[in-house]
């Protein structure tokens, strides 16, 4: 009997958080700035704002593409209300440095060396971007991104920045 | 007794699951099965032609046999 037990309880342990899907709410974590690791960034100080929480890293081929598409993004957004959170998911502090010296990019840039960010949404894919309404509610969830998810993001924002808070 | 070898066992498991935002690990150069893919294309060249074993490795081309 212990024996069965044991069985489950090493397969519940195997299962991670739920993901983080549309209608769900935004994960209320904070995290190290990645320029500034001492001073630390809340997603919640974000609240009324239309947010977009994106992981990336530099080892990953697509963020080539989606980094400066979301710098482009908060640029053309940013008045409206709209901000760009990038989670960087680097074993170094410094490969990530590098990627940004040939992509820099303006948006807040945050650490998460201990997973814990990457397991409150649990990320299934790099990158996966959560775009999050003014109420906190997560309405948009990008698994991977290419030049159509920029298009389809840009309009999704719009209408976001257009819903009365 | 039985329920300790269980716990031995799982302890014992040398795989661990990768998850999608932990590939920085894999991403590393050492962790390339070849560390050199033009050293290793020569030596696959040489391979081949010494034991005439085009293809044993991985092949090349259409399947034309020209290369």
């Amino acid at each position: 009997m212990s024996l069965r037990l044991l069985a489950l309880a090493a397969c519940l342990a195997a299962f991670p958080a739920a993901a983080v899907e549309p209608g769900g709410a935004m994960p209320s974590i904070s995290m190290p700035r990645l320029e500034k690791p001492a001073e630390r960034f809340a997603l919640a100080s974000l609240k009324g704002k239309v947010v977009y929480v994106d992981f990336w890293a530099s080892w990953c081929v697509p963020c080539r593409i989606s980094m400066p598409a979301l710098d482009a993004l908060q640029k053309k957004h940013e008045q409206a209300g709209f901000a760009v959170v990038g989670i960087n998911k680097d074993a170094t502090t410094g490969d990530a440095e590098r990627f940004l010296k040939r992509v820099p990019v303006g948006f807040t840039l945050v650490a998460d060396a201990s997973d814990e960010a990457a397991r409150a949404f649990d990320v299934k894919t790099m990158p996966s971007g959560y775009l999050v309404d003014r109420k906190g509610v997560v309405r948009h969830v990008h698994r991977g991104f290419t030049k159509e998810t920029a298009a389809a993001l840009d309009a999704e924002v719009g209408k976001l920045l257009a819903e009365k808070p | 007794m039985r329920a300790w070898v269980a716990v031995a066992l799982l302890a014992c498991a040398g795989c661990a699951p990768v998850a999608p935002y932990q590939r920085a690990y894999l991403a590393r150069p050492d962790m390339a099965l070849d560390a050199s893919p033009g050293m290793m294309r020569a030596m696959e060249r040489t391979f081949s032609a010494k034991e005439a074993a085009n293809g044993g490795s991985s092949v090349g081309g259409g399947g034309c046999g020209c290369n």
